[in-house]
């Protein structure tokens, strides 16, 4: 029995090796023109406080809350019709429009947004591409089916009894979404949100497409001092302070969710 | 027992990925990019190598860096026998004792090529091209002859500039103010001048193309290559040749791997395409500039930026960093110019 926990210690090895070798690359000296490292420094980390790099984190940490309240806000009607439509062929319909962008990939989705942000399909009255509405944009549409279906599962899951409870005593359809329909969906808000906001975080295409280099997010800044600037040790440090920052956002969110403030 | 092949048979799954892949046993392994750089080189260098050794050849193709990440794990036992890749990205090879020295002797062809194309004597040139100033005329109404057109306010959210790299517009605005790559600081006024300029920063030559092709950018510091190939698309590009100060020369070489145990075949190969007959044939298809002088270059591509068929072509038209400088410099360069051009 215990042998079948063997390929999860496995992987969980093979993970652990690699974040630690990663920490140590972020504690290892780097030397401009050359591979070579030098002894152990925590000046890579300190660099990471840098103004440049702290703007980016800042932009990064924005830009995934923004993300968060704007696809829950649009994904939630969707969501809504997906579970709540009595017609099989209309829910099956809002099924496939949500699942269509993930047959074309991330790629070639954020190519679409250049064309139709960059005013050669629609004049936009203030810029779009190359801004940080333009990437609010992309990862808004990027994350959107994940949050319509998490939050359609959640809905799914709620018995009308209760609605139809609420308005036959007088509630209006306002007050019934408010106070029995939004309470009782809020595991699918709280599982969505977290989900799109753990993911923005790291997100590196759509800010790399549509950000023209003037929108950093995290993993831009990785792939620019690792493959770019060869500093090897100092896209680690940012890496690891990266997964830190990600772990006390991704816990205090959790806890703020549960309801149990931190 | 069954339990036990089970994990056995998922050990050997987990293992997989680790196992290199499976390679003619007498095969040159060649690294390069990939696209077209690959099957050009293959085409044009690889299959006349076979026909002529018996060699077969194989290739092992990304980036510029996933490549020097791959060769680094696998020093002392590489997992191939040649290498192409940027003279500057070749220093880092160099540094970490990856390459092994050329042997001249064995490399007749290099009697004829260009003194430029001789970077160190681990690496040496295979082809040349320029760093100059591209633009879209049905975009830009006014002509752009000079490097010192791009201050002009009239192309104000117009121009793109690679980030990945900046050292060209460092080098250029350093020049223009009396310095070079080692004083560069002498340009750093003139650069946060541009800063306004900039449309967009492209950190790959696809998002370059891309944004020459939509517009986005219709005034670009360009790799000339990537300019011919718009060109060759339908893309009407005007590729300048700067009258103010020469385009930023690029030289991509070839190294004989250290610990290969095919050194001779390497050397073999790195003759081949020094040769004048290859070396017309990779500037016909690749658009870039030899780095045999000999070469036959098609009548559309002489005097093209980035072509350079004698001396004081090299000297006069096109300006070469110091790769040392250059490597040494690039991280610095990159903070500064990301907090100073980059940053909103």
């Amino acid at each position: 029995m215990k042998l079948l926990l063997l390929p999860a210690l496995v992987v969980l090895a093979v993970f652990a090796a690699a974040l630690a070798a990663l920490f140590r690359w972020s504690l290892l000296e780097f030397i401009p023109g050359s591979l070579q490292t030098g002894g152990l420094t925590l000046a890579n980390l300190r660099g990471v406080l840098a103004p440049q790099y702290l703007g980016a984190i800042r932009d990064t940490v924005v830009l995934s809350a923004l993300t968060t309240v704007l696809t829950l806000v649009a994904a939630y009607p969707v969501a809504y019709a997906l579970a709540r439509t009595p017609s099989r062929r209309v829910r099956s319909a809002i099924l496939v429009l949500t699942l269509a962008p993930f047959f074309t990939g991330a790629i070639v989705r954020t190519y679409a947004w250049v064309l139709v942000l960059g005013n050669t399909v629609v004049t936009w009255p203030v810029p779009m591409l190359f801004t940080e509405r333009g990437v609010l944009v992309g990862l808004v549409h990027f994350s959107m089916p994940t949050m319509i279906l998490v939050l359609a599962a959640a809905l799914s899951h709620i018995d009308p009894v209760y609605e139809r409870a609420a308005a036959s005593l007088g509630a209006s359809p306002a007050r019934v979404f408010r106070r029995v329909t939004l309470p009782l969906s809020m595991p699918g808000i709280v599982s969505g949100g977290l989900i799109v906001f753990a993911w923005t975080l790291s997100a590196f295409p759509t800010p790399e497409l549509l950000g023209g280099g003037k929108v950093k997010m995290i993993a831009n800044v990785v792939k620019d001092l690792g493959l770019d600037s060869f500093n090897w040790p100092g896209a680690a440090a940012f890496a690891m302070l990266a997964l830190a920052l990600t772990l006390a956002l991704l816990t205090a969110l959790g806890r703020l969710a549960a309801g149990r403030p931190s | 027992m069954r339990s036990r092949l089970t994990v056995t048979m998922l050990l050997a799954l987990l293992t997989l990925p680790l196992v290199p892949p499976a390679r003619a046993q007498n095969a040159l392994v060649v690294s390069i990019w990939g696209g077209n750089w690959k099957d050009t080189v293959d085409k044009v260098v690889g299959r006349p190598f076979t026909a002529r050794t018996g060699i077969p050849v194989e290739y092992e193709v990304g980036g510029t860096i996933d490549r020097l990440a791959k060769a680094r794990v696998a020093k002392g036992s590489p997992l191939v026998d040649l290498n192409f890749t940027t003279t500057h990205v070749a220093r880092l090879y160099i540094s970490d004792g990856l390459y092994d020295r050329l042997d001249l002797a064995k490399l007749p062809s290099s009697k004829e090529i260009a003194k430029e194309a001789f970077r160190s004597e681990f690496h040496i040139g295979s082809w040349a091209y320029v760093y100059t100033v591209v633009y879209r005329p049905d975009l830009v109404k006014e002509d752009i002859t000079k490097w010192s057109d791009l201050w002009k306010p009239s192309l104000k959210g117009k121009l793109a500039l690679p980030d990945f790299d900046p050292s060209h517009i460092i080098t250029i605005a350093a020049l223009m103010e009396g310095g070079n790559e080692v004083n560069w600081q002498k340009g750093e006024a003139r650069l946060k001048q541009l800063k306004d300029s900039v449309a967009a920063f492209y950190s790959t030559d696809a998002q370059s193309q891309d944004l020459m092709k939509t517009g986005q950018g219709p005034v670009q510091v360009m790799l000339s290559v990537n300019a011919y190939h718009l060109q060759e698309q339908g893309i009407a590009v005007k590729v300048v040749q700067p009258t103010d100060y020469p385009g930023v020369v690029g030289i991509d070489t070839m190294a004989v791997m250290a610990g290969t145990t095919k050194a001779d075949a390497a050397h073999q190969f790195i003759n081949l395409a020094l040769s004048r007959d290859i070396q017309s044939e990779l500037v016909r298809t690749l658009r870039v500039g030899p780095v045999n002088p000999g070469a036959a270059v098609p009548a559309s591509l002489k005097g093209q930026p980035g072509v350079f068929l004698s001396p004081a072509e090299w000297k006069e038209r096109g300006y070469i960093m110091n790769d040392e400088a250059r490597a040494k410099n690039l991280p610095g360069w990159r903070e500064w110019f990301t907090a100073n051009v980059v940053k909103k």
